[in-house]
Parts: structure tokens; sequence; C-alpha cells
């Protein structure tokens, strides 16, 4: 069984799952690693992609409480239900008339048991096969995608300035080259404050934002001297104490990922989407 | 009370003092009957505590403080999450939300402007503390 067999059995057992059960108007599995499994007929990878995007931050987190089993969104019009299958996530968007327990029977009997199944037959493809979802191209994981597309922008950036070389045709704006600035990294902490997100000088920012006109400048890279490096959000420093000081404010969790601290120097580059 | 611990916790750790936001953690005055029924609930079988904010201010009763940054977090992602769902499809308002860990499960509440998040064991009754709230 190759993987497009494999995605295609998920893919139809979720479609009859919905046949079984009506009340469920969207449903979808991905896993640990943010790949698409498979989705429902009626259910777009866009929905999918931003539905992970949206529990992505809630299930990466809650390693605090040994990882998730389940979660449930009770809404005025409706529910969504995300559950844990081994290393997938199950995700199912109910009506609020639907009988919860009816669809998580079904869902959480039938869904297992093809997977189950489909792992006999075909292990470890389910693992590594990032699945087509329906109309859309060529989908895959986002890094593939984020990869593909960058691929993409150089292929097409070198096209186009060769062509620009070529016609002389100056239309297309040249990004100046991302200046690098050090900082000494400071702690950020507190309750509140998002961890995928570090803090710099309200100045700097403008300065990038004047360097790069319109582009809007919503993360930064940030690179140890011992070579590792990052990708994460950014916002300006809060406390006018701590400004103009050159100093870089990173959570904890993204201080243990580099395997920086306090005091220590980092090289930080906008990211100009 | 649980609520001062936690400031002074959060001045002995002075980077953590300058960048909390948006709220003050000072005991302000929070709906009476919500108080109430929060204090009840710290009390039933399994409750690990709570975590309460409003627009302007929180308070907090966990029995683990090390754990008062992290489930502030997951409480927080949590109510973003529901958020991020209700708009994409569009499914109304997000009354509750209930993760449930391998050893944890957290129940989130908005009831007014409050948004509550109740830390528990597995076993404990989530429909009471659910009700309880509901109640207040």
């Amino acid at each position: 069984m190759d993987a497009e067999a494999y995605s295609s059995a998920l893919k139809n057992a979720l479609n009859e799952v919905q046949n079984i059960c009506p009340d469920i108007k969207s449903v979808f599995l991905f896993n640990e690693e943010g790949q698409i499994i498979a989705g429902a007929e009626n259910t777009p990878e866009s929905v999918i992609i931003r539905a992970m995007d949206a529990l992505d931050g809630l299930l990466e987190k809650a390693e605090i409480i040994d990882g998730v089993e389940s979660i449930s969104f009770e809404a005025s019009k409706g529910r969504v239900n995300v559950s844990r299958m081994s290393d997938l996530y199950l995700v199912t968007l109910a009506s609020e008339k639907a009988d919860m327990n009816y669809v998580c029977t079904v869902t959480r009997v039938v869904i297992p048991a093809v997977i189950k199944l489909l792992d006999k037959v075909a292990p470890a493809l389910l693992k590594d096969t990032p699945v087509q979802v329906e109309a859309e191209p060529e989908d895959s994981t986002f890094e593939e995608a984020e990869m593909a597309s960058e691929e993409l922008d150089e292929e097409s950036q070198k096209t186009e300035h060769e062509e620009q070389a070529e016609s002389g045709n100056k239309s297309e704006t040249i990004l100046p080259k991302a200046p690098v600035n050090q900082f000494i990294v400071e702690n950020l902490g507190g309750l509140f404050v998002s961890g995928d997100t570090v803090r710099i000088d309200n100045d700097i920012l403008l300065k990038w934002k004047e360097l790069y006109e319109d582009r809007a400048i919503e993360e930064v890279e940030i690179e140890t001297f011992s070579g590792k490096s990052a990708r994460c959000k950014l916002k300006p420093i809060k406390n006018s104490k701590h400004e103009g000081k050159g100093i870089i404010q990173i959570p904890e969790k993204i201080q243990a990922a580099l395997d920086i601290r306090k005091g220590e120097l980092v090289r930080v580059k906008p990211v100009v989407e | 009370m649980e609520a001062f611990l936690v400031v002074k916790k959060k001045r002995g750790a002075q980077e953590v003092s300058d960048v909390v936001e948006p709220v003050a953690l000072e005991e302000t005055t929070v709906d009476s009957s919500l108080r109430a029924s929060l204090e009840e609930i710290k009390k039933y079988d399994g409750v690990m505590g709570y975590i309460r904010r409003d627009t302007t201010s929180a308070s907090i009763d966990l029995k683990d403080p090390t754990k008062i940054i992290d489930y502030a977090l997951l409480s927080s992602l949590a109510f973003d999450a529901g958020k991020d769902l209700s708009e994409l499809f569009d499914i109304g308002d997000v009354k509750d939300t209930l993760v449930w860990g391998t050893n944890v499960k957290m129940l989130s509440v908005i009831i007014g402007e409050n948004k509550i998040s109740v830390f528990m064991e597995k076993n404990a009754d989530t429909e009471k503390v659910l009700a309880r709230l509901n109640a207040s």
C-alpha cells in the first residue's frame, strides 16, 4: 500500500464518520509534527492549517500536564473536540445539537480501528508521509511548504534579478540586506508573556521599519555564537528602563533551546516578509 | 491569601516583575459570588487550584506555586485557541474549554469579564466544578 492509498483510506474513513454522524461538520487528522494526515472531503486544507495553527501553542504548552489526551471547546453554536490517538490528533467540529456521546463513540471507535488496521497493513507510512487533502496541490508539511516556498522565492528572485539585469527593468524592489545587531540577553518571564516572543528596543524596531518601509517585521532570527539559531516573534520592550541598553529580552524556553543565558551576546536580524 | 503570595513571588523574581502584562497581580475587587464559588471549588476533591483574570487584575491560587507561570500560560493559550477556533468555524463564543492532560485536566470558563481556569486531578468532578462556576 502506498502513501496515497493510505491517506485515501483514512480520508474515506473520515467521510464515513461524517455520513454516520451528520452533526459532524468537519473532521481531520494531523500529527505531532504538524503534518496533515487526512481530512474529510468538506474540510479544505486551508481550514485545517488554520485550526492546527490555533491549537499549536496549546498542544505544545500542554507538556506541563504531560501532554494532551483530549480537548473540548464548547461554544454557543458548536463544539470542537481534539482527541489524541497515539501520535495523531483527531479534530472534529460538531454542531451544537450533536449528541456528543454518539459522536465521541463513533470517532473514538472507528478512526482508531482504521488507523490500527492501516498501521498493520502499512506500518510507518503514517508517520512519514504527508498527505494530500481535498483540492489542494502538493500538500505537505509546513516546513516542507516553507522550504519549497523559499526555494521558489530564491529561484524566482534569481530569475527576476537576471531579468532585471538584462532588461534594465527596475520595477521590482530589491530589499536591503537584513542588518545584524548584537544584543545582550536578558530574561523575559512572567504571567501572560508569550513563550515564543522576544522583546527588543523600540528604536531598533523603528530603524528596521524605516529600512524596509512597508514590510512587516514581526519576527527576528536569533543566532548564538555557538551557531544555534531560532526564529521568534518580536515585540518592543515595554519597560523604559531597559531601553537603549542593547538588550534583548528572551523567554527562558527560547534561552534553553538556544543554550544561552542572561548576559550572553546574541546576533539578531529581522525577518522581512 | 494566596494572591499575596503570588505578589511576593513576583517581586522576588526581578526579571519577571517588569514584563508581566497586561494585568497587575493584585488582590482586586472580584465579584463576591465568583470569589465564593472559587473558594468553594478549591475545596473539592482533586482540585489543585485556579487562575482567574479579568481585564485589570488576576488572582491565582495553586497548591503548587512552581507551576504558576506554566499553568497561567496554558490557561491563556486555551482561551486564545478557543477564540481562534470560534472565529475559524463560526461556532459563536466558547463557553468552556476542557483540556485533559495525562495527569491533570484544566477547565477554562469565561464568566462575564472573568477568564477562569480550574486545574484538577483527572478523577475530579468536572461537571460539579462547571456547575458551581456557572451558578456564580
